[in-house]
């Protein structure tokens, strides 16, 4: 009888929180998957020129994407600007984000609010703030040439895309490190010092194991949303760096190839999904 | 024995603490703290919570600098060294074991660090996971054991790189009762066999007494007392260490040489004083008889039994004796029956019993 019961219960629970998921299953499949599952679809339809989609059934988009090179290597820049733009924002956040973490009361609260308050301007603005400082008269240059150093070419090249693209994501890494450094003992610190580890040990066979969920967090968020990031490649870009971001945007908008722009986006959607195993993998093995 | 031991080495102390002081801001968390630990010898810090014993230890360890003052090891001025040049175990109260590692990894972390041979280090570890009593547990993870087993992991990390010097901070406040009585004679035990020199905090008198060689009362960032047990439980030096350090009676009187008078009794003192004194006396060590019983050459007051506590081994009364209130413990015995409220008695105890202080403010 008593097992009867907790069959009861067990499935009013199931019932109740089926009902709560509800609404947002519904809205995500409306807003997310039924759009996707479209894309995909329109990956297989033919471009037609001046905009039309043809019918579909043909695999000829995706035979453009494996045979010209033009497609390999957008993706491989893409894919190799955003591992370096994870990389250096990783190196940039990790030592705020432990300051942060380490800070206590009201001083951390102001920290946090430092921290977050670039999110508040729009990437919009805060690239065009970049083109200040890096264009050949800008900030840079101009302090370079007053110390006798010849200028660099920091913008509409990679250099620029970078520099810009780091610095935007730092606040999303450095808050993807802060959620994930919970089990940062300092106590556990202190113990390793006792048993004779240096500084530097303690960083690196302590602090670091300790913080990695939050490394591996803040990596996964900043390769995504690198990848698909485009109004500052675009505009640090000057339209002379191709990505797959915005090539997407040249063959949906300017060529009005949507088929194309559908299939690369399937693409893009692919490295996503490498990406998240390759994080699933990482945190499984941290456990 | 062990009084030998502590004698012949006094005069060599091994851990030196010279007017160790500790401002936190405006707060002074210890206060000119001087204390010598012979070697091989096992010291509690004992005292109510804040203190300043967590305080001490970590300034022993390195783990915080001192404001004034030298901690000496052996001779040797290691006030400004850092943790991981000291050579000193620590155990944490909240054990602080490496979560990202097995129970073994946590033992060889030190012997890691300090650079043992490979071989070696399996072969230490092992010994000191047979010590601690943990064989078949080398490859879980800290949150895969109990309290009582991260406890071990804890001890076990900090003996086998055979520090000079073992600090425990209140190791055993998160366990049960019955496991802090084993773990209690357990590491007494390792520290003797090893003949370690230990530092122990903790803010339980029995644990300080039955565990240590000597105690050093703290009381708000200073020593009150420093002594081995007995002398701290039959002599202690003020009011405070009378009363943190087991239970007593305290009663005000007035004192005219060996005789004090408390309120309507005359109580004798074991050397004479003058004045407005306070008198305390172990409820223990006080004998309960009928009305009229006498006791020829102790004290003796009367009074009524107001209040009845058994707790099985022990039979607390509170009794009314001239309107205050003493507290008076027997053991309990299956022959009688404890004594019911309202029995009219009379207290005895002797004179080396009666406790007495200048009284305070
Ligand atoms: N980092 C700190 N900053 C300010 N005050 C502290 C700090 N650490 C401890 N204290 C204060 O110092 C006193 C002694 O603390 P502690 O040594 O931890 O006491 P205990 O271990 O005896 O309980 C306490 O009153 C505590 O509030
Ligand atoms: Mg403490």
């Amino acid at each position: 009888m008593a097992q009867a019961d907790d069959m009861h219960t067990a499935s009013g629970r199931f019932g109740l929180v089926a009902m709560l998921l509800a609404p947002i299953i519904l809205v995500n499949s409306f807003v997310f998957l039924l759009p996707i599952l479209n894309l995909f679809r329109i990956s297989f339809n033919e471009a037609l020129p001046g905009g039309g989609i043809g019918p579909g059934g043909t695999l000829e988009n995706w035979y453009k994407l494996a045979e010209d090179s033009y497609y390999l290597e957008i993706m491989l820049r893409s894919v190799g600007m955003s591992l370096l733009v994870t990389l250096l924002a990783l190196l940039c956040s990790y030592p705020i984000a432990l300051y942060v973490h380490r800070a206590k009361g009201a001083w951390r609260t102001f920290l946090f609010v430092l921290v977050v308050s670039p999110l508040l301007t729009s990437a919009v603005v805060r690239t065009y703030g970049w083109i200040a400082m890096l264009a050949d008269q800008g900030l840079i240059n101009n302090a370079l040439g007053l110390l006798g150093f010849s200028p660099l070419r920091l913008l509409y090249n990679q250099t620029g895309i970078v520099i810009g693209l780091t610095e935007i994501l730092m606040p999303y890494m450095i808050l993807a490190l802060l959620a994930g450094f919970g089990r940062l003992d300092p106590r556990c610190e202190e113990a390793a010092l006792t048993l004779g580890a240096t500084p530097v040990q303690t960083f690196w066979r302590i602090i670091v194991p300790l913080t990695a969920p939050g490394i591996a967090l803040g990596c996964l968020l900043c390769f995504v949303l690198c990848v698909s990031s485009f109004i500052t490649p675009r505009i640090l870009g000057g339209g002379r760096v191709f990505l797959l971001a915005t090539e997407i945007y040249d063959q949906a908008i300017v060529t009005l190839n949507w088929p194309g722009a559908a299939t690369l986006s399937i693409l893009v959607l692919v490295i996503f999904g490498a990406a998240l195993v390759v994080y699933t993998r990482a945190v499984n093995r941290l456990n | 024995m062990a009084t030998a031991q502590s004698a012949a080495a006094g005069d060599g102390a091994f851990l030196s603490l010279r007017g160790l002081r500790k401002v936190y801001t405006d707060f002074v968390a210890v206060e000119n703290l001087h204390l010598d630990v012979p070697k091989g010898e096992l010291i509690a810090l004992l005292g109510p919570s804040g203190c300043g014993k967590t305080t001490t230890l970590r300034m022993i360890a390195g783990l915080a600098s001192a404001t004034a003052g030298h901690v000496m090891v052996g001779g040797r001025d290691i006030t400004s060294a850092p943790p991981y040049d000291r050579d000193m175990g620590v155990v944490f109260q909240s054990y602080a074991l490496f979560p990202h590692m097995t129970v073994a990894k946590n033992i060889a972390f030190g012997l890691q660090m300090r650079k043992v041979p490979r071989a070696e280090i399996d072969r230490r570890v092992a010994e000191a996971i047979s010590l601690v009593r943990l064989n078949g547990m080398e490859e879980r993870r800290p949150r895969e054991l109990s309290g009582g087993q991260q406890q071990r992991v804890a001890l076990a990390r900090a003996l086998v790189i055979r520090p000079s010097i073992l600090l425990f901070d209140e190791p055993l406040s998160n366990l049960d009762a019955k496991l802090r009585d084993e773990m209690r004679t357990e590491i007494r035990d390792i520290q003797q066999r090893l003949g370690i020199t230990a530092v122990f905090v903790t803010h339980d008198q029995s644990e300080a007494l039955a565990m240590c060689d000597k105690v050093a009362v703290l009381n708000a960032g200073r020593l009150e007392q420093f002594g081995s047990p007995i002398e701290l439980y039959e002599h202690p030096a003020n009011p405070f260490v009378a009363s943190f350090v087991g239970r007593v009676n305290r009663l005000p009187g007035t004192a005219a040489g060996t005789t004090v008078k408390v309120g309507a009794h005359d109580v004798i003192l074991p050397k004479p004083m003058t004045g407005a004194v306070e008198v305390m006396v172990r409820p223990h060590r006080i004998a309960l008889g009928g009305p009229s019983d006498t006791a020829p050459g102790a004290n003796r007051v009367t009074g009524t039994i107001s209040q009845v506590a058994y707790a099985g081994d022990l039979v607390q009364y509170g009794i009314d004796v001239g309107g205050t209130r003493w507290f008076v413990e027997q053991q309990t015995t299956a022959a009688r029956p404890p004594e019911v409220p309202g029995t009219p008695v009379s207290l005895s105890w002797r004179v080396e019993d009666t406790l007495a202080f200048p009284a305070q403010g």
